[in-house]
């Protein structure tokens, strides 16, 4: 029906088209079934530790069972991973009906349970959880031959990141229709590089419906991401002295991201970007015409603080906590925008020069303030780079030092004996579109960072995605496949990462395509600007 | 964190940032909604409502009363909307038990009535209901909400009411519903209100097809259009010709027997028809990939070649398999694009021509025709894209119902000549086309040009198109919605209710609710007023606004 028509995306589907039917010269037959998937590359994202394979293909019963062996413990996280893997990999079997008694109800299975064995009884969810696992697909032979799939693993946490790695071993084949699994038998061996894993969403600059930031969370896990940084800036406060995030709904329940063995980590952004809570306590303001940032004469701020923190502290118990401090630089420039309405406030002003201070010294004094009180509440606080940049030796010997401006942040603070996060924003600010997908993924946390024990401080990354121009209509295909980049960056071996560009490309169009599948609205790979829409038809794993 | 970055859009984030803070200054606390307006998407035909808040208990229990009150697909409807309506309450265990809230609700209860028993889904259905939400008036015990309707697929449309009725208040912590008591009595303006989905261009998978039926289901709109196969790929599988799907894409982008009609019965479950559509003869070169002798020639390779026997038993071989998939009464032949030069190029073909004494139109009729009398063999009503009449409208089968889409004025000269018609005017209703805004959308009217009430009957209703060329999972949805919201209201409302005056301070605010509900229920509907449609947000503000 679109041929008449002459808009503008037109000349793009004719160029397209010009692509597909030159694939389509080049593949013989046309509408290539395996349209060049390279057969001798694992399809696994991101790339398990150690893994070997074979040649045998295997098909699972749609009626897999689990049997968990382990030192009691909760194994409920477990059970409800398991439900929902088993939806995700029989997608497509359940819709027998139609022809339930035309060809293939095969009764013989290879695969019909799968065993995990998990050492530790502790569901304690916390940064440095060990994540590892082996998983086998093998067959012992006794009188016949009898396939077994056994995830072991300390965890829960582990035996989940190894049900991911299941499903992802298993496919649906349309010519059989039945689940299975090739290259059997499979040995792996695998565990995370870097313990910390993150993607933040700002829920500040738009809000998210739960629903949304559920099905994000659920994505993470695909991608083996561990850790969502939550960050609302513009809180509200109630009367009652109970905080919430904008209109409420955004925290997830603690039970839910316990479920996908993914941490929260909640921002509250201080002294800067926070204007909004002065809409329901309008004393936080330096005064009505200058808004921000916080107004630090008065003890009321710290109360006020200290109490948002008390009262968050239940619903987000994991044991970072990020406190912002950025973009209250002390340069010339920034010092004099943002640090302005404490200049220009008179009673600021006066309280500033009674103490001594420069607005320099009152942004130190406030950072450190916040330090202490979210030490007291037995955070460990994590500082955006401004920080560490301004005051590095009256940091807190404990704060986590957040890399954002730029490259060779990391090295500095690891020097120092900080540790770090990696977020530079010119490879993994996913808000920039114009970030192709390989430079995302060979971003490197610890390049300038030689020595060993200096390379431990470096606890992770995080793909940041700030919510300017994000909102539920479009956030996961902002997010994805590009955080998948990152993701394999965080979890897969450095040697292992050193493929060349060309097989990263074809693994990652497949895990993007199979996020597609699971219903993710993961965006093409390789077009120029990050979540445009495809440039013409064509199939999900070449563009 | 980004006042730093000099990315482009820095600027107009600076921008919206002006605007917000004044919009903060002047508003006091963000946007507040225009109380006298009803924010019931489609507008319901008939409605009163009043000044009292009612409480609705999460433990809603429902209770039905007649012949049809033991359906099915009544109860999972009810349950599904149970979780869209109760959605907040069940994260905030903390805090209720903070508070310790414990109090009585005014709704406990639903009642819901239906007439007949009857589950079978056809075009016409009879989905009109009424809808009752009032307060304990002290003669009985409690509070009701009570759905009568005809069949379930009316009750199934009182639900989608009853949950738009709802609406979670955050202070209280509880689903509350305003403006009761409530009298809604309600029936849709046209039995077709369609919406187009292509999955030839890109395959989409059975997941984000269910996802986008069940948000139709939300716009009240009930016929998916499944244009599953087109010149680019054939995804589907046909069992009597089973090297047909080696047109796919990959072997992973196919849809079995199985997976179209799981399809199916999910839609049903939601009171929507699916319409297939097998597009003959143009659009159709990826059959030859496991059929070369469908082509023309191997160099020239649609439309389908009309000389051979073989082309027809295989159409016939398809609607046959597929016929059991699909019960809806109306089946698309497409018809349209037809560029015959395939068959004048081509020796064999051009002989045949000769040999019949046929000029390319006169082959192309007759392709088509024959095409509608193995659909209608097959018990299915032919629909066909408008070229088809605009060829030969004296040669159609007077069954045909006449699929519009190159322009406006077609519909009236359809029923004009007695034939059935469905509105999709390009410039309106194509959602690919990203540059209609939604008011044009909303104000394309399916019965322009048309004034006696018995040709007015024979307008089914309209579609809008969802075309593939670039839109797939990962956009699909974004495309979609809200536009296809405007035109689900103008299929279903009251056509005095939609010509109101000022556009933008009545239907806007409306349309932009509508917006956020289908957000918050997790459809990425894109924001409703920027000049091309799907962009992001152009910077930080409410959905309620953007």
């Amino acid at each position: 029906m679109l041929h008449l028509c002459g808009k503008p995306h037109f000349r793009y589907s004719c160029l397209m088209f010009l692509v597909w039917v030159f694939q389509l010269v080049g593949l013989n037959s046309g509408f290539g079934l395996d349209s060049g998937l390279n057969q001798s590359l694992t399809y696994i994202w991101p790339l398990p530790c150690e893994h070997t394979s074979g040649n045998e293909t295997l098909t699972v019963n749609p009626a897999l069972s689990l049997s968990i062996i382990g030192h009691g413990g909760s194994f409920r996280i477990l059970r409800e991973g398991f439900r929902r893997y088993k939806r995700i990999i029989f997608k497509f079997s359940s819709g027998i009906s139609v022809s339930r008694n035309s060809r293939r109800i095969r009764s013989l299975y290879d695969i019909s349970a799968l065993r995990i064995i998990v050492k530790s009884g502790s569901d304690e969810l916390k940064l440095g959880v060990d994540e590892s696992y082996t998983l086998f697909v093998d067959k012992t032979e006794g009188k016949s031959i009898v396939w077994e799939t056994i995830i072991e693993a300390s965890t829960i946490y582990g035996a989940l990141r190894g049900l991911e790695t299941f499903s992802q071993l298993c496919a649906f084949d349309y010519t059989t229709k039945s689940v299975q699994i090739s290259r059997a038998p499979w040995y792996i061996k695998d565990k995370p590089r870097f313990a910390y894993r993150g993607l933040l969403l700002d829920t500040s600059r738009h809000h998210f419906p739960v629903d949304a930031i559920k099905s994000i969370i659920e994505s993470m896990s695909y991608a083996k991401l561990i850790l969502m940084h939550f960050l609302s800036r513009y809180l509200h406060i109630q009367n009652c002295g109970m905080v919430l995030t904008q209109n409420g709904s955004a925290i997830p329940s603690r039970m839910r991201v316990e479920l996908s063995g993914i941490h929260v980590m909640a921002e509250v952004d201080v002294p800067g970007h926070a204007e909004s809570w002065g809409a329901g306590y309008p004393d936080l303001w330096p005064n009505a015409t200058c808004r921000e940032p916080l107004d630090v004469t008065k003890n009321f701020t710290f109360d006020l603080i200290s109490g948002i923190l008390s009262e968050i502290r239940e619903i987000f118990p994991f044991e970072l906590f990020h406190l912002g401090g950025d973009e209250v630089n002390t340069d010339l420039w920034a010092s004099f925008v943002l640090t302005d309405c404490w200049n220009k406030t008179r009673h600021v002003k006066q309280w500033l020069d009674k103490n001594k201070m420069k607005p320099k010294d009152a942004y130190r004094y406030f950072v450190l303030k916040a330090q202490e009180i979210a030490i007291s509440k037995n955070w460990t606080p994590v500082n955006w780079e401004e920080t560490f940049n301004a005051f590095a030796k009256n940091l807190n010997p404990r704060t986590v030092v957040h890399n954002w401006l730029g490259p060779g942040v990391c090295p500095k603070a690891v020097a120092k004996g900080f540790k770090c996060i990696f977020s530079n924003q010119n490879v993994w600010y996913l808000d920039h579109l114009d970030v192709s997908w390989d430079e995302v993924y060979y971003a490197e946390p610890l390049e300038g960072i030689g020595n060993a024990s200096k390379q431990e401080l470096v606890i992770g990354g995080e793909v940041c995605m700030w919510g300017e121009t994000v909102d539920t209509s479009n956030v996961q295909q902002t997010i994805w496949p590009r955080a998948a980049a990152a993701a394999e960056r965080l979890w897969s071996t450095e040697e292992a990462l050193s493929a060349d560009n060309n097989s990263v490309l074809q693994r990652l169009q497949y895990f993007r395509c199979l996020l597609n599948r699971r219903g993710v609205q993961a965006a093409p790979v390789t077009n120029y600007y990050a979540r445009n829409p495809p440039s013409g038809s064509g199939s999900c794993y070449w563009q | 964190m980004l006042l730093f970055s000099l990315k482009p859009h820095c600027k107009l984030t600076f921008l919206v940032l002006l605007l917000w803070v004044s919009l903060l200054v002047g508003s006091n606390s963000g946007v507040e909604l225009d109380e006298s307006l009803t924010y019931i998407w489609p507008l319901p035909s008939e409605f009163t409502s009043g000044n009292q808040t009612l409480t609705v208990d999460p433990a809603l229990s429902l209770s039905v009363l007649g012949k049809g009150g033991y359906s099915e697909i009544l109860k999972e409807g009810f349950e599904r909307y149970k979780k869209i309506i109760f959605k907040h309450a069940s994260g905030i265990s903390l805090f209720q038990k903070l508070r310790g809230i414990r109090s009585v609700y005014d709704i406990s209860e639903l009642r819901i009535i239906v007439n007949s028993d009857s589950e079978e889904l056809q075009l016409g259905v009879d989905e009109s209901y009424a809808l009752f939400v009032a307060k304990n008036d002290g003669k009985s015990i409690v509070g009701e909400a009570t759905i009568e309707a005809n069949t379930v697929y009316g009750a199934l449309r009182g639900l989608e009411t009853f949950s738009q009725l709802c609406a979670f208040n955050y202070e209280t912590k509880s689903v509350q519903i305003y403006k009761a008591p409530w009298y809604i009595k309600d029936n849709p303006r046209f039995a077709f209100r369609g919406l187009l989905l292509d999955t030839s261009r890109h395959y989409l998978p059975i997941d984000v097809i269910k996802q986008i039926i069940e948000s139709m289901s939300y716009a009240k709109l009930n016929v998916l259009h499944w244009h599953i196969i087109d010149e680019e790929s054939f995804p589907l599988e046909v069992p009597s010709y089973p090297k047909l799907w080696n047109g796919a894409y990959t072997k992973w982008e196919r849809y079995t027997v199985e997976d179209a009609s799981e399809i199916v019965s999910f839609a049903k479950m939601r009171g929507i028809h699916v319409m297939a559509e097998v597009d003959v003869p143009g659009h159709a070169e990826s059959w030859g990939a496991g059929y070369p002798d469908l082509w023309p020639s191997s160099s020239c390779r649609e439309p389908l070649d009309i000389s051979k026997n073989f082309t027809f038993e295989l159409i016939s071989g398809i609607l046959s398999d597929i016929r059991k998939i699909f019960p809806f009464e109306l089946f698309h032949l497409g018809g349209d694009e037809v560029h015959t030069d395939c068959w004048t190029s081509t020796p064999h073909i051009k002989q045949w021509l000769n040999d019949h004494n046929m000029t390319a139109k006169d082959a192309y009729q007759y392709f088509v025709l024959k095409a509608q009398e193995i659909a209608i063999s097959k018990d299915w009503t032919p629909v066909n894209w408008e070229e088809t009449f605009n060829s030969f409208p004296s040669k159609l089968n007077p069954r045909t119902v006449v699929h519009n889409w190159l322009g406006p004025g077609v519909c009236p000269k359809a029923v004009a000549k007695g034939f059935k018609c469905i509105f999709s005017n390009q410039g309106a209703w194509y959602l690919d086309h990203l540059d209609v805004p939604w008011n044009q959308v909303y104000s394309a009217e399916p019965l322009e040009g048309i004034n006696n009430v018995s040709e007015q009957n024979l307008v089914l209703g309209g579609e809008v198109c969802m075309w593939g060329e670039t839109a797939d999972a990962s956009n699909v949805q974004q495309t979609i919605w809200p536009r296809a919201a405007a035109a689900a209201e103008r299929l279903w409302s009251k056509r005095e209710a939609l010509s109101v005056r000022n556009i933008t301070s009545t239907i806007l605010p409306r349309y932009h609710y509508f917006r956020c509900l289908l957000n918050r229920r997790g459809v990425q509907a894109a924001p409703a007023t920027n000049f091309y449609a799907r962009r992001p947000p152009t910077g930080p503000g409410s959905c309620y606004e953007q």
